[in-house]
């Protein structure tokens, strides 16, 4: 989309009516910040960036750009692994940063209101008092948004048991993209209607603008353990994982690291990891005291039955957080070791991860690109972290493709392309794998009736029929494209 | 089975090309919860049924839609799993499909989750009569809206259920019940403090001056809290369970008055009104309502509490089974149905009138 | 991240390091969290990594993008490093910043009035006896003025009387260039207790400031100056082997212990350097490893501990402190943020006002919210700083230890 600068010069006056001069962001210099994400590598200048600080403010902004049919992107706290929060040439960034507020604790019903600014970790921590806490814990829980939690649905080390964010959410305000402020969900536990809740979270900013959300609190475990086990061979960690949950057992949390990921995390957290184990899985089994020390037994034969070379326990909270430091921190601890690193997010059945393993191996060796695996194995949710160098020329296109070879595996085996960082930028050409004309046309449906001339997050999490058709992966019928009356971006 | 697929595709495509209106029937256990559907096509989602893939280990099933609930959670069983939203089954006939559809969960609800919170995959058939895919087996996937989601609670009013994944948990080896002589305020306090306890609480309920526990966990783990706290647990603790869940407890059985359903925040107050009878469930969170007073008491009541009413049973004049949304957000509805189901085939009206 | 330094700066010293430190950024943002400006603007530019994005293009760009409002964003940070400490990376971004400032200083040159104010702050700062002088006036006007400015001018606070005794261990000790004339109690009280633990205290009249003021105000060149001197006053008892040099302000100590940054084009200064830096020692640091415990604790308090940026992210002492305070039966009161800075950083308060109120404002009540017989600190800056908001005492934690 090209903008002509009297468009521009218009749009910008129009917004400096409604916004403090420091609210409003135009000057190349200060918009080079917010050119791209937690993804780096993919970059675009916006034509400005709007911080407001009330909620009339956004809907002032949603009409004023609805009017100029001007691309809106919304952004929390820019950690996104997808490019979802990458500008739009054409268009302004919407940033929440300023929404940082937590309005209401209600410990009685287990809730909180919060802006969507709030950093997730601020949750957890302002409901601590009442020994409560929000389960959904991504590893970038310190800094990311709540909003950009529920517009990803993004899940985290304790979601095995505890849920994604969809499962920890109870009423969002929105701004629609004609500025009207609606409420979906409610305090309560069910609603009537289309699950408009569910539909939101993860709809990556495309279908309106999170202004305020109700989270579910969860009260503090009576007990917690975490165990730590080392093996010499990455398959038999991965066989561990499909057998304890074979078992009935549902750990709080179990993650895995392999041992260049283990390697960079000690050089962070100090944790005491073993750098010489192939593989170390973190199991954390909490509940009532009685129901812990069961399950802890349990999971001990398992996994020495599995081959685990050790097992250290970790009963206290301080000796936990160590460990927990190390894996929360991995991706960017990975940082020491490499340049660059590009994070891929696929999910697969349990079953498979000791054989989809196996072959990210043979194609690192393939592509001659080291990789770091640091993931969620309880949900079979896959981060392998591809090391390359963006200062040498062609690495990016080589670490992309032999990305998009372990998400095409990952399709293959019934999983899928992302399991919380979401599509983004990133993946959209992937979606034309995973999806069919037909159901990317639902998904262009339910768009259409949210934001009928697509101006939010334009171009992102839903590839165009046209693109995927360029791609080759449209199925077109008698020589046209199906549902000529459903409108395409 | 494939059979019967592209026979119920070809009724709807056959439906779409002369705009005729169908009514999804599977059980009809829950015919009476959503408005009368207009209309003379009944599309038949029974002979659709049966298991498709069960992988215990995994903890997902999936599922046609018109299996039974019976059965498909007699085979669950057999790997000792369960669903865990533990669904009512009004009749015999009551289908997984319906089940989705009308999105209704039973007493494990506020404990470990909904329809919705199990749902991993759904393949419909859509407002095009294209048969497709959404979700899948894995327990995380963000690719795409939510379209499983948006299903589940749609009263089928946007598109056909025909497989369903949802996701499982291990059925836990012991329950016991137990009693406390309580108000229905003592009964909320005391809801309010167990939800910040770690006690294994997997269904509650109050009803005529008794608050009733149900606790789940392993003998070990049961018989320890049963010594700690002392507790006089009920004989015929499961199918009183049972009997709540399908609504043959007494309190279900007087017709004479209509039921409401208040859905609300679990700790907000109580308000006492003559001509009530009252039954809470969820831990407060649902509060149960037979009631000649008028709707929009009743309604008010609810929207104090931060929830909604729902006319469950029973005749109010002027009064659908669900309230209609704010304009706002009935348009946004109106807009997805639109969009998803533009011939207008599938169950119009049954959820709002005009949709 | 992808980084390429533009052709004249590419092989330069300053250049290299900070394609070094920018590289090792992997731009997660995490950042972003711990930072105080961030937190209060929620603006990109006003956090680390968007300050790093913006130093970045100092480096990459032809110059044509960067003007006075890159030099704003920086000159809002306020070095406190907190964004370090959280960053699983070890990104190196104080040394960036500093860097970073330099060229944005060049890039686009300040209004001379700036220059001069700027001029004016460090004279009189970093010298000991043009401060006092000032300070003396200022106190005893102080009933006198307006409210404003009589928050800025602390209270007088008396000093001790030093020890006399000589030991056979001796330790050097950088007095500082405010703190003499701010509260000089913590110098003396320092060499009290050291005393009593068999230490004998050596102080240089040439040594005078660390540098750091001129380092603040990015009037480098002065600095080198210093720091040169201060080596130059102490290479002798260096050589003959003295155990440590103290600080007691963890600003002069981050400042020392950074050295061999400032110096890092000055040769054979280099070397020395490294080895002021090794033997430099925050006051905790020492006693911790002592027999503390012996000493006399006249009372115990119930206390607020604000750990200054310069000791928990400057030079990641963390803990410490903490330890020795619990040790002597001293009770610790929860504080929420403790990782925020409280907006003194050295000259920001009189640089950066607004940010600098609201940040003081913020601490306070986190520190004051269970009511304190006190709030102990570590470093001159942060004591006087707080101490204009609160009728609380704050003082430096050693004065508990006489
Ligand atoms: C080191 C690292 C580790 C990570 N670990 C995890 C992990 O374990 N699990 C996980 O799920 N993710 C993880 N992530 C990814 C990322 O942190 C999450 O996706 C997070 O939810 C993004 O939040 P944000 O506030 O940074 O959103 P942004 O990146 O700012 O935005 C993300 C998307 O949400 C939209 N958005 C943001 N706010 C709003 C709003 N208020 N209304 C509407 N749309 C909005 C944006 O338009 C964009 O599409 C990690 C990222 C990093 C850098
Ligand atoms: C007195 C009474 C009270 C009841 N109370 C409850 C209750 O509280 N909770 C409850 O769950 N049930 C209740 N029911 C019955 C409930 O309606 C059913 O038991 C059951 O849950 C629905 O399953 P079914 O297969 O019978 O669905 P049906 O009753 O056949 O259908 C229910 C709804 O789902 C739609 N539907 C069915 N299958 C599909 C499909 N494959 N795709 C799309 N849409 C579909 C139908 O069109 C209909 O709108 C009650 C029934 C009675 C008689
Ligand atoms: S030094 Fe402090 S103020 Fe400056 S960027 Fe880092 S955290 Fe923010
Ligand atoms: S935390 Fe470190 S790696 Fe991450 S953006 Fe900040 S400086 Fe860069
Ligand atoms: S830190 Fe400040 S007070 Fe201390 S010596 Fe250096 S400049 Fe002077």
């Amino acid at each position: 989309m090209h903008i002509s600068p009297e468009t521009r010069t218009s749009l910008l006056f129009q917004l400096s009516e409604i916004l403090q001069p420091e609210q409003l962001l135009s000057n190349k210099e200060e918009l080079r910040p917010y050119e791209c994400d937690g993804l780096s590598a993919y970059k675009t200048l916006p034509i400005a960036v709007a911080l407001p600080d009330t909620i009339q403010q956004i809907q002032q902004i949603m009409e004023i750009c609805c009017r100029n049919n001007t691309p809106v992107v919304a952004r929390g706290a820019g950690t996104g692994l997808s490019g979802g929060a990458q500008p739009h040439e054409g268009g302004i960034i919407l940033g929440l940063a300023r929404f940082n507020k937590i309005l209401a604790i209600d410990p009685d019903n287990l809730t909180a209101r919060v802006q969507p600014g709030v950093r997730n970790l601020a949750i957890t921590e302002a409901v601590r008092q009442h020994k409560l806490y929000y389960a959904p814990d991504p590893s970038s829980q310190i800094a990311c948004s709540i909003g950009g939690n529920v517009a990803e649905n993004s899940g985290g080390v304790h979601c095995l048991k505890y849920g994604l964010t969809v499962h920890n959410i109870l009423a969002l305000k929105i701004v629609t993209v004609e500025g009207d402020l609606l409420t979906i969900g409610s305090n309560a536990l069910d609603n009537t209607g289309y699950d408009l809740l569910g539909l939101f979270t993860g709809s990556e900013g495309m279908l309106g603008i999170i202004v305020e959300v109700v989270v579910k609190l969860t009260p503090d475990a009576e007990d917690t353990h975490l165990l730590m086990a080392a093996f010499n061979d990455i398959e038999q960690a991965g066989n561990a994982v499909a057998s304890i949950i074979a078992n009935g057992i549902i750990p709080a949390g179990l993650e895995m690291m392999d041992k260049l990921a283990i390697s960079a995390a000690e050089d962070f957290a100090h944790a005491g990891y073993p750098r010489d184990a192939e593989a170390i899985l973190l199991c954390e089994l909490d509940g009532s005291t009685i129901d812990v020390s069961e399950q802890t037994q349990k999971t001990k034969k398992i996994l020495t039955e599995q081959g685990a070379s050790f097992i250290k326990e970790a009963p206290d909270k301080t000796q936990q957080a160590k460990l927990w430091a190390g894996r929360k921190a991995a991706f960017p601890a990975v940082g020491r070791i490499s340049p660059d690193y590009y994070c891929m997010d696929g999910t697969i059945p349990r079953k498979h991860i000791a054989k989809v393993l196996k072959h990210i191996t043979k194609l690192s060796t393939e592509f001659d690109l080291r990789v770091a695996n640091v993931f969620h194995a309880g949900d079979g949710n896959l981060h392998p972290l591809i090391l390359y160098d963006a200062n040498k020329e062609g690495e990016l296109e080589k670490a992309e493709q032999f990305g998009a070879e372990i998400l095409r595996l990952c399709v293959k085996l019934g999983g899928s392309i992302t399991g919380e960082h979401g599509v983004g930028n990133e993946k959209i050409e992937l979606m034309c794998e995973q999806f069919n004309t037909e159901e990317l046309t639902i998904f262009h449906a339910i768009k259409a009736a949210f934001d009928p001339n697509g101006i939010l997050n334009p171009g992102k999490a839903v590839p165009s029929l046209h693109r995927c058709a360029e791609l080759g992966h449209m199925h077109v019928h008698n020589g046209e494209l199906p549902h000529p009356d459903i409108p395409r971006f | 089975m494939n059979n019967v697929r592209t026979q119920l595709q070809q009724r709807v495509k056959t439906a779409i090309a002369e705009k005729t209106p169908l009514r999804i029937c599977a059980g009809n256990s829950k015919e009476c919860y959503g408005n009368k559907i207009k209309t003379n096509h009944d599309i038949d989602i029974k002979p659709y049924s049966g298991i498709i893939h069960y992988e215990p280990t995994e903890l997902c099933i999936t599922v046609r839609a018109g299996t039974r609930l019976a059965e498909l959670e007699a085979e669950l069983s057999k790997h000792q799993q369960i669903l865990p939203f533990e669904p009512p089954s009004f009749t015999q006939n009551a289908t997984i499909g319906g089940t989705v559809a009308t999105g209704l969960s039973g007493p494990r609800r506020p404990y470990s989750g909904a329809v919705r919170d199990a749902i991993l995959g759904v393949t419909i058939i859509d407002g095009q009569g294209e048969i497709v895919r959404f979700g899948g087996q894995v327990m995380k996937n963000v690719a795409g809206y939510d379209v499983s989601r948006l299903m589940t609670g749609a009263q089928g009013t946007l598109g056909i259920l025909l497989d369903i994944s949802l996701r499982l948990i291990p059925k836990p080896e012991h329950n016991i019940t137990y009693q406390l002589p309580h108000s229905q305020q003592e009964a909320l306090e005391y809801f309010t403090n167990t939800r910040h306890s770690n006690l294994p609480i997997t269904a509650s309920c109050h009803h005529k001056l008794q608050t009733y526990i149900r606790l789940s966990g392993s003998e070990k783990q049961l018989d320890e809290l049963v010594k700690t706290y002392d507790i006089q647990t009920m004989e015929d603790g499961d199918d009183f369970w049972r009997d709540i869940r399908d609504q043959q407890h007494d309190f279900f059985q007087r017709n004479d008055k209509p039921l409401w359903r208040i859905s609300c925040a679990p700790a907000a107050p109580l308000t006492q009104q003559v001509d009530i009878r009252t039954l809470l469930e969820w831990n407060g969170a649902i509060r149960w309502i037979t009631s000649n007073m008028p709707a929009n008491i009743i309604q008010n009541i609810a929207q104090k509490a931060n929830g909604e009413a729902i006319l469950f049973r029973g005749h109010v004049a002027g009064i659908n089974t669900f309230k209609k949304p704010e304009p706002t957000l009935f348009r946004l509805h109106q807009r997805l149905k639109r969009q998803l189901d533009p011939k207008g085939i599938f169950n119009p009206n049954r959820l709002y009138e005009g949709l | 991240m992808e980084t390429h330094i533009k052709k004249e700066l590419e092989n330069t010293i300053d250049g290299k390091l900070a394609k070094s430190i920018l590289r090792s950024c992997v731009h997660c943002g995490f950042c972003n969290a711990t930072c105080p400006t961030y937190q209060l603007l929620g603006d990109e530019n006003d956090g680390p990594r968007g300050r790093i994005y913006l130093i970045k293009q100092l480096f990459e760009g032809d110059g044509s993008e960067s003007t006075e409002k890159t030099r704003l964003h920086l000159d809002r940070c306020l070095s406190c490093r907190s964004c370090e400490t959280t960053c699983p990376s070890g990104v190196k971004y104080g040394a960036l910043l500093d860097i970073g400032r330099k060229l944005a200083e060049d890039l686009a040159p300040r209004s001379r009035e700036e220059k001069k104010k700027r001029k004016r702050l460090q004279t009189t700062l970093s010298s000991p006896k043009r401060f006092g002088t000032l300070l003396k006036a200022g106190q005893l006007l102080r009933p006198l003025l307006p409210k404003d400015t009589r928050q800025k001018i602390p209270k007088k606070r008396l000093a001790l009387e030093c020890p006399t005794t000589i030991h056979e261990r001796k330790m050097l000790i950088l007095q500082g260039c405010v703190q003499p004339a701010l509260s000089p109690d913590i110098n003396t009280a320092t060499a009290i207790v050291l005393d009593k633990l068999g230490i004998s205290l050596i102080h240089h009249k040439k040594v005078k400031c660390c540098g750091a003021v001129s380092q603040h105000l990015s009037s480098e060149d002065k600095a080198i100056t210093q720091i040169k001197n201060n080596i130059d006053a102490w290479w002798d008892d260096i050589s003959n082997g003295i155990e440590a040099i103290i600080t007691t302000a963890s600003g002069c100590g981050v400042m020392l212990k950074d050295y061999p940054h400032y110096l890092r084009e000055e040769g054979e200064y280099l070397y020395k350097a490294e080895i002021v830096a090794s033997l430099s020692k925050d006051i905790s640091e020492i006693i911790i490893e002592e027999n503390y415990t012996s000493l006399p604790i006249k009372k115990t308090h119930k206390l607020s501990w604000h750990s200054p940026c310069t000791l928990q992210h400057g030079q990641k002492i963390i803990g410490y402190v903490e330890e020795l305070l619990t040790n002597t039966g001293h009770t610790l009161l929860p504080i929420q943020d403790g990782h925020i800075c409280c907006g003194s950083a050295g000259t920001y308060s009189i640089l950066q006002p607004e940010l600098s109120k609201q940040l003081k404002h913020n601490k306070l009540e986190n520190l004051t919210r269970e009511t304190p017989d006190m709030i102990v600190t570590a470093n001159i800056g942060c004591q006087t700083h707080l101490q204009q908001g609160t009728e609380i005492p704050v003082v430096h934690w050693i004065n508990l230890f006489i």
